[in-house]
């Protein structure tokens, strides 16, 4: 595969070409362009019959040209392209707007469309003639060759082809032939006859180039590729990312934590070197696609308006794998649940693309392969940190284009295999046992020892219940908004209603409560292999009282082993 | 995308005053509801809860909401001509085809008369759909008396008792609804449904007693008030065991109802 200099050879000659053209159109020859362009070697066969009879055409003129060329063509120039003289309306207006406008006049549609085009890369008209527009011939050709330019450069190869290809064919193509046509018509000199053809043909044969182009291109997009990248070329990557991605990774924080000294947490991030790796986060990456707090809605006394999604680019997510499947479980209650779709989850869900951190080790706390959630195929790029920069493996077309130009190196990430902690799953099969599981004394001690602060549920990353919370801009007034933010069952008021009852009145049953949840209502609802729990293990690391969801899932099996041990024994009895 | 949250402003058409605490709010709206229903309302100053219709007209429904605790404290500062922002109607509803030419007895309690006054009604305007229907209405005190006029109304077709927990009023009966169940003569119908709608342990021992008094659990039908930020199966506030009460209830026939325990 050798798609970068394949692309340097045809992008710098295509761009030479467009310049040139560019030249020509943009004002009368000089003597020295005449010198130039007489030295040039021109291919005359194959490719395009315009093409060719373009080139042989130029030759020709070459061959036969006097004395007084310069001249010549400068009148030629101004009959054919500024009207004047005889030309009696006998001209090509070098204007894409005269060609597909009804009324053949200037600035229509198409120098719009061109304008705004030209606007979204930054550029404007500079050093120009005053009777310039931004449809020139010469203007749109320009644009092309710094496309061409563009492409040498980025790191989106796709989106620069889908864009030259895009201009060509909306633009020059629609009108180009039509014009060369008037030019090789109405022009006296053999060189602006040879130049018409050559425009035109050249214009056809570019848009046969690109989409062989951008097929070759797709086709290693395609496959799956990995690569070696270094921290700095990996933080060039990001730079060009970050145009069209917001990028989330688990990052330090200094101070604000509980346990240990720094506080981790996914954040926006714009270097490789701020991914914490050493320590596992302190929240998970739900926060990237549902905020803690967000607003649905503005409303006055007498209309509501949905609230719009700020940043424009999609959500690129830095994460484990255990991390990966707690966003399925999330995907289950947003998008599943009920039937319908939350809008405010679908919105930002949708934006977001996985890049997997491989995790060969875990934490202390963690019993993912006892959940299943070890593994996952779910990612777009997935990375393995080494000493000096990151294996990649991708899987993404379109992240495949940032990565081009770097160097091809095996990898296929791997999972861990065994965790220290593993948990069983209860064993709760029919309504008896789920009615026995609940009732047991077990959970009474966490009436005292859990405080109901509900850190395990903001640490959670598959915990999705809120609450939605309307704030009033000022008193009296009528006009706020309505925010969603993160509730928590272990909360004493999860379940109080209006009229103050409260379904849930103690912590252990708040504990039982999201027990079960994670243990077996989640699967009891929505069937399959899994449990709600992904087995992260933040949980544990976070409560202050020292509570562990993994020791209490395990004694809740011996509790059930023991109903089980006693019930047996009564029936032998 | 189709936004499920997005509430829709309604007018008040008219503010009812049911006793001091309860209101009745009527709000223009032209939904087809079923009886049981509920609707999201936006409560000024506070957010979104659910509450049942308690009353329709071809053009509105109402709600009849208790002045008690902040959550609604903010929906008292609303006159007739203000709007509400409301979405809905969301959840099942009680099985009404199930009940007809059938018997059937309503056990409320306080305000759980509200979600189950339009079934009241429905067999009121249509007496040939049904053979009989006693309704049993607890409040716990006279102070906390509502629909009075519509109370006053069924009693020209339908068996009622009105009873006052803990104290005595002329025209009231004594006692806790739980007492008065035996009085409904359930071996003389040949088929009939029970309904009980009240707070929670109200509804737990009034099925108790039914079933002491020989119902089958299969003919007992319930409502569950829960709090719910969403109804739509996503704020997660109403969910017991594996079910969301606002997707597969809040009626729930008691063969159900009693394997749900928070």
């Amino acid at each position: 595969m050798d798609v970068k200099s394949e692309v340097l050879t045809m992008m710098t000659g295509r761009e030479n070409l467009y310049n040139l053209l560019c030249r020509i159109y943009k004002k009368e020859v000089d003597q020295k362009l005449l010198d130039n362009m007489k030295d040039m070697v021109f291919p005359t066969d194959g490719m395009n019959p315009e093409l060719t009879e373009g080139y042989r055409l130029l030759q020709e003129y070459f061959e036969t040209t006097g004395e007084n060329a310069e001249e010549d063509l400068a009148v030629d120039f101004a009959k054919v392209f500024l009207s004047a003289g005889a030309s009696q309306g006998m001209a090509a207006f070098p204007y894409e707007s005269v060609y597909t406008s009804r009324k053949r006049i200037i600035l229509q549609e198409a120098w719009e469309q061109v304008s705004n085009i030209y606007a979204t890369k930054g550029l404007a008209l500079e050093d120009v003639p005053p009777d310039f527009m931004e449809d020139h011939i010469a203007c749109e050709l320009e644009y092309m060759a710094y496309l061409c330019r563009e492409a040498k450069q980025t790191r989106n190869l796709l989106k620069n082809l889908q864009d030259q290809q895009e201009f060509l064919e909306q633009h020059l193509l629609k009108w180009g032939p039509s014009f060369c046509e008037d030019v090789y018509n109405y022009s006296d000199t053999v060189f602006y006859k040879a130049v018409a053809k050559i425009t035109s043909g050249f214009l056809k044969l570019d848009q046969e180039i690109l989409d062989s182009l951008r097929e070759s291109a797709e086709n290693i997009l395609e496959s799956r590729r990995s690569c070696f990248v270094s921290n700095d070329r990996m933080d060039a990557v990001f730079e060009q990312l970050k145009e069209k991605y917001v990028i989330y990774a688990p990052k330090r924080f200094k101070g604000g934590g509980m346990k240990h000294a720094n506080l981790i947490r996914y954040a926006k991030i714009e270097s490789i070197r701020e991914i914490e790796m050493d320590e596992q986060s302190d929240f998970s990456p739900k926060e990237a696609y549902y905020p803690v707090s967000q607003t649905m809605l503005y409303f006055t006394e007498e209309e509501v308006l949905e609230s719009a999604v700020k940043d424009e680019r999609d959500i690129l997510v830095f994460a484990r794998p255990c991390d990966i499947n707690g966003m399925n479980r999330l995907d289950t209650i947003f998008l599943n649940n009920g039937g319908k779709e939350d809008l405010y989850y679908k919105r930002l869900r949708k934006k977001v693309k996985i890049a997997m951190l491989e995790c060969l080790t875990g934490w202390e706390d963690c019993f993912c392969v006892s959940m299943g959630t070890n593994k996952t195929n779910n990612y777009s790029l997935a990375v393995r940190f080494e000493e000096d920069g990151l294996l990649v493996e991708i899987k993404d077309k379109d992240l495949a284009s940032y990565f081009l130009e770097e160097e091809d190196r095996e990898f296929t990430p791997e999972f861990i295999a065994e965790n220290e902690k593993k948990v069983r799953i209860p064993e709760i099969t029919n309504r008896e046992t789920l009615r026995k599981a609940s009732e047991l004394k077990f959970w009474e001690q966490f009436d005292e020892r859990c405080i109901g602060c509900g850190g395990c549920n903001t640490v959670c990353g598959t915990c999705s219940c809120f609450d939605t919370v309307d704030i009033i801009y000022k008193e009296g007034s009528q006009e706020g908004e309505r925010k969603r933010v993160w509730s928590s069952c272990m909360l004493e008021n999860f379940t109080e209603t209006a009229g103050g009852s409260r379904a849930r009145k103690t912590n252990g049953a708040n504990m039982r409560f999201k027990v079960l949840h994670k243990f077996y209502d989640y699967h009891a609802r929505f069937g399959g292999e899994e449990q709600m729990c992904v087995g992260c293990g933040r949980c544990d690391m976070r409560c202050p009282q020292d509570i562990s969801f993994y020791d209490t899932v395990n004694g809740l099996c011996d509790e059930l082993d023991k109903m089980k041990e006693d019930t047996a024994k009564e029936v032998r009895e | 995308m189709e936004n499920i949250m997005m509430p829709e402003p309604h007018r008040i058409l008219k503010i009812i005053k049911e006793t001091k605490a309860e209101f009745t709010f009527r709000v223009q709206c032209d939904a087809e509801t079923r009886h049981g229903q509920f609707f999201q309302l936006s409560i000024p100053k506070v957010g979104e809860a659910p509450i049942s219709v308690s009353g329709k007209g071809e053009d509105f429904v109402e709600f009849t909401i208790r002045k008690v605790g902040k959550l609604t404290d903010g929906i008292f500062g609303l006159r007739p001509g203000d709007m509400l922002f409301m979405r809905g109607p969301y959840g099942n509803a009680f099985p009404v085809e199930r009940f007809e030419n059938k018997d059937l007895v309503v056990i409320t309690g306080g305000t759980g008369m509200a979600p189950v006054k339009t079934l009241l009604n429905h067999f009121y305007d249509h007496p040939e759909i049904c053979k009989s229907v006693y309704h049993i209405a607890g409040f716990k005190d006279i102070d906390c008396v509502l629909f009075n006029e519509e109370r006053e109304k069924f009693k020209g077709r339908f068996q009622t008792i009105c009873t006052l927990d803990n104290s005595e009023a002329d025209g009231y009966e004594r006692g806790m609804v739980t007492e008065h169940i035996r009085k409904i003569p359930f071996e003389s119908f040949e088929d009939y449904n029970v309904v009980i709608v009240g707070p929670p342990v109200m509804m737990h021992f009034a099925a108790k007693e039914c079933m002491a008094n020989g119902v089958d659990e299969a003919k007992i039908w319930v409502s569950f008030e829960r709090k719910m930020s969403c109804a739509v199966g996503k704020c997660g506030h109403c969910k017991i065991n594996e079910t969301y009460v606002c997707l597969e209830g809040p009626v729930f026939n008691y063969t159900k109802a009693k394997e749900l325990f928070d």
